[in-house]
């Protein structure tokens, strides 16, 4: 397999500016610090994490929706964070993404069959037969072009979406909570509907989800992040078979099952307060104020160095790389 | 079971639109004992709330209207108490958390006085010891900082402190029921899981009964001891935990179950999904509301509403006309 893209070291930090007259920077928001990964040609890839960790913001950079502050993204080999308007007006036929709400996402004035013809409008291509195509391939029906958004259920609205994204045959596609927003009982369809799909057009996915069931239905690898930064990543199998970062163990073992005896079973792994503030984040590990494995179990010694270093992405003898100084594999499911 | 502490039978509440009639809740009853935690389940639209919002006389009566139905709560009617008769008891004796603190607090007082205020408006308490009654009782949700924290206002708390405030609120006057609809929605998971964690350990403490409205089938197998299935607002099921999960009898909940994406189980090959989608609640199919997307669905299912009967047990009920055909069926739950 080749890698279709190469995240290098991607750092994106908001600036907060202070001063009427004299603009300046008192600070920044570190939304993303660092992270690098591959996806590769025809996965899915799911970044993990709960809101504020910088799953959005590093999506949106692979598309170069927002400049990131610095590293780099190649596509196909070739770094898009360079690369001209020109260059990346034609890169975005390539790159594609669905979104999580679709009725904020679709034109609200537009019918389905305008929303799906822009794309090759914009690209200066013949939208011809083109429309009637894409519906059926997200399982809608031909009439349905001449309606709008308002007069579909959430659940076709995101066919529509995923429409969308599909219509200029794109290589990539970014899936950002593709299925929160939709009724357990819709869910699924939506879910077979983009695993079709993938598997019929080769697509990749970068799937950006809180949901760590779809999560472990849906893709192949897995990476969470916490505070900006990646703690765990690993086949995804494996990831839930064997966390080894004491925020995955906290995150998997808070996700409640649909299984009663299950359920009595577990033993949750609570974390302590909230996420610290990403402008100032802790020193050393991120994660050590909220580490029941800091608190619990580490000597003074050993959290000394949560402290004062910051642990980096590496296998210490779990099977997959983990950002915690004291790793240790854990059966939760 | 007990006697039951609170009840609801036969509940109708229809919303009279200019669209048509929504029938909201369309002849729904539920108990809950002492202690108990009921979990009630459903899709968005499916009614699951109104219930609960009946209860606590949060519905607005027009476009509202009560087609039938009695809400009785230690033997009493509250839908013909009056006025002051129901106000002692909402808030006090009854209350309810909402999904999103932001809205539920008023954003131009400070949490404490908020607090404070639920609790002086039912017991004769003066403004300092209100006031230090709810920085215990932030204290007691676990708010670091209760003295300072009662100070801020909503829009400096995080959602999940939010959450714990309204917990604090509601909890300010040691209420018999709680109700919570949908609770832990708008929060990360880990502070759901924070937030559970607190409202049952409060639950032991108090012995209050909680009626726990949520559309995530997880939540309600970890946490509750009976849970009731709504569809189209209608009752499809209702039943303990186990029997529900374990021996669905309608094929509503059976297609919830096996729909689902597991985190605990490797990818099976493809999810099953329910077809269709939801009806519109103001035009609900005939018969029986599932029928147009149910495998089993034969003609009587198109022509009759098949009544919420009895199966394997007393307790078990489900409305459907072939549930013996589902008894067959392997529950996608047992694993």
């Amino acid at each position: 397999m080749t890698a279709l893209v190469e995240v290098e070291n991607l750092v994106k930090h908001y600036p907060i500016r202070s001063g009427i007259v004299f603009r300046h920077d008192v600070g920044a928001v570190r939304a993303v610090d660092g992270i690098s990964f591959d996806l590769e040609q025809g996965e899915t890839f799911a970044l993990v994490g709960e809101s504020g960790c910088g799953k959005s913001t590093t999506a949106r950079a692979v598309l170069r929706l927002i400049e990131p502050t610095s590293g780099s993204i190649r596509f196909e080999g070739e770094d898009i964070t360079t690369a001209g308007a020109s260059r990346l007006r034609a890169l975005r036929r390539e790159m594609q993404m669905i979104f999580q709400d679709p009725f904020a996402s679709l034109n609200p004035r537009m019918t389905v069959r305008g929303i799906l013809r822009e794309p090759f409008t914009i690209h200066g291509l013949d939208a011809d037969g083109k429309v009637e195509a894409l519906l059926n391939m997200v399982g809608l029906l031909p009439e349905h072009a001449g309606r709008y958004p308002h007069e579909f259920s959430g659940g076709q609205r995101q066919r529509v979406g995923i429409a969308r994204a599909l219509a200029l045959n794109p290589k990539l596609i970014v899936c950002d909570e593709p299925v929160s927003a939709l009724d357990v009982s819709i869910r699924a369809q939506v879910i077979n509907l983009l695993e079709d799909l993938q598997a019929q057009l080769k697509l990749t996915y970068l799937f950006i989800a809180h949901d760590l069931s779809v999560v472990r239905h849906i893709a192949d690898r897995v990476a969470v992040m916490y505070l900006g930064t990646i703690v765990e990543t690993a086949p995804t199998d494996d990831l839930f078979e064997r966390p080894s970062h004491p925020y995955t163990q906290a995150l998997i073992s808070a996700v409640p099952v649909p299984d009663p005896n299950r359920e009595r079973a577990r033993r949750r792994i609570l974390v302590s307060g909230d996420v610290p503030s990403p402008v100032n984040p802790p020193s050393g590990c991120r994660f050590r104020t909220r580490c029941p494995k800091f608190a619990n179990e580490l000597t003074e010694a050993q959290q000394q160095r949560c402290i004062d270093e910051p642990p980096a992405l590496v296998d210490r003898g779990e099977g997959h790389p983990s950002a915690c100084h004291y790793a240790e594999a854990r059966e939760l499911v | 079971m007990t006697e039951p502490l609170l009840s609801i039978e036969d509940l109708r509440v229809h919303f009279h639109t200019d669209a048509g009639v929504v029938k909201a809740v369309d002849g729904v009853s539920w108990s809950i004992g002492p202690g108990e935690t009921l979990g009630i389940v459903g899709e968005s639209g499916s009614g699951k709330s109104v219930s609960a919002l009946a209860v606590m006389g949060l519905v607005e009566v027009p476009p509202a209207r009560y087609e039938s139905g009695r809400i009785l709560f230690k033997g009493r009617d509250l839908l013909t108490a009056d006025d002051k008769e129901r106000r002692a008891i909402r808030g006090k004796e009854i209350s309810m958390i909402f999904q999103d603190p932001l809205t539920a607090l008023n954003p131009v007082f400070r949490v404490g006085h908020q607090i404070a205020e639920v609790i002086q408006a039912h017991e004769k308490m003066g403004r300092i010891a209100a006031r230090a009654k709810a920085v215990d009782l932030l204290g007691e949700v676990g708010i670091p900082n209760p003295r300072q924290r009662a100070r801020e206002y909503p829009h400096q708390f995080s959602g999940g402190m939010r959450q714990r405030a309204m917990i604090a609120m509601a909890l300010a006057l040691d209420p018999l029921v709680l109700l919570a609809d949908e609770p832990t929605t708008a929060l990360d998971v880990t502070v759901q899981a924070q937030i559970m964690d607190l409202l049952i350990r409060l639950q032991a403490d108090r012995g209050t009964a909680i009626v726990l409205i949520t559309h995530d089938l997880g939540l309600v197998a970890g946490h509750a001891d009976r849970v009731l299935v709504m569809y189209a607002g209608k009752v499809a099921e209702l039943g303990t935990i186990d029997d529900v999960y374990y021996r669905p009898r309608h094929p509503y909940t059976l297609g919830l179950l096996k729909s689902l994406a597991r985190m605990d189980q490797r990818r099976s090959d493809r999810l099953q999904p329910i077809v269709g989608q939801p009806p519109s609640l103001i035009r609900v199919p005939p018969g029986c509301p599932f029928n147009p997307r149910c495998p089993f669905a034969t003609d009587i299912c198109r022509q009759e509403m098949p009544p919420l009967e009895p199966k394997d047990g007393p307790d078990h009920l489900a409305a459907c006309h072939h549930s013996d055909q589902l008894a067959l069926q392997q529950s996608p739950a047992a694993s």
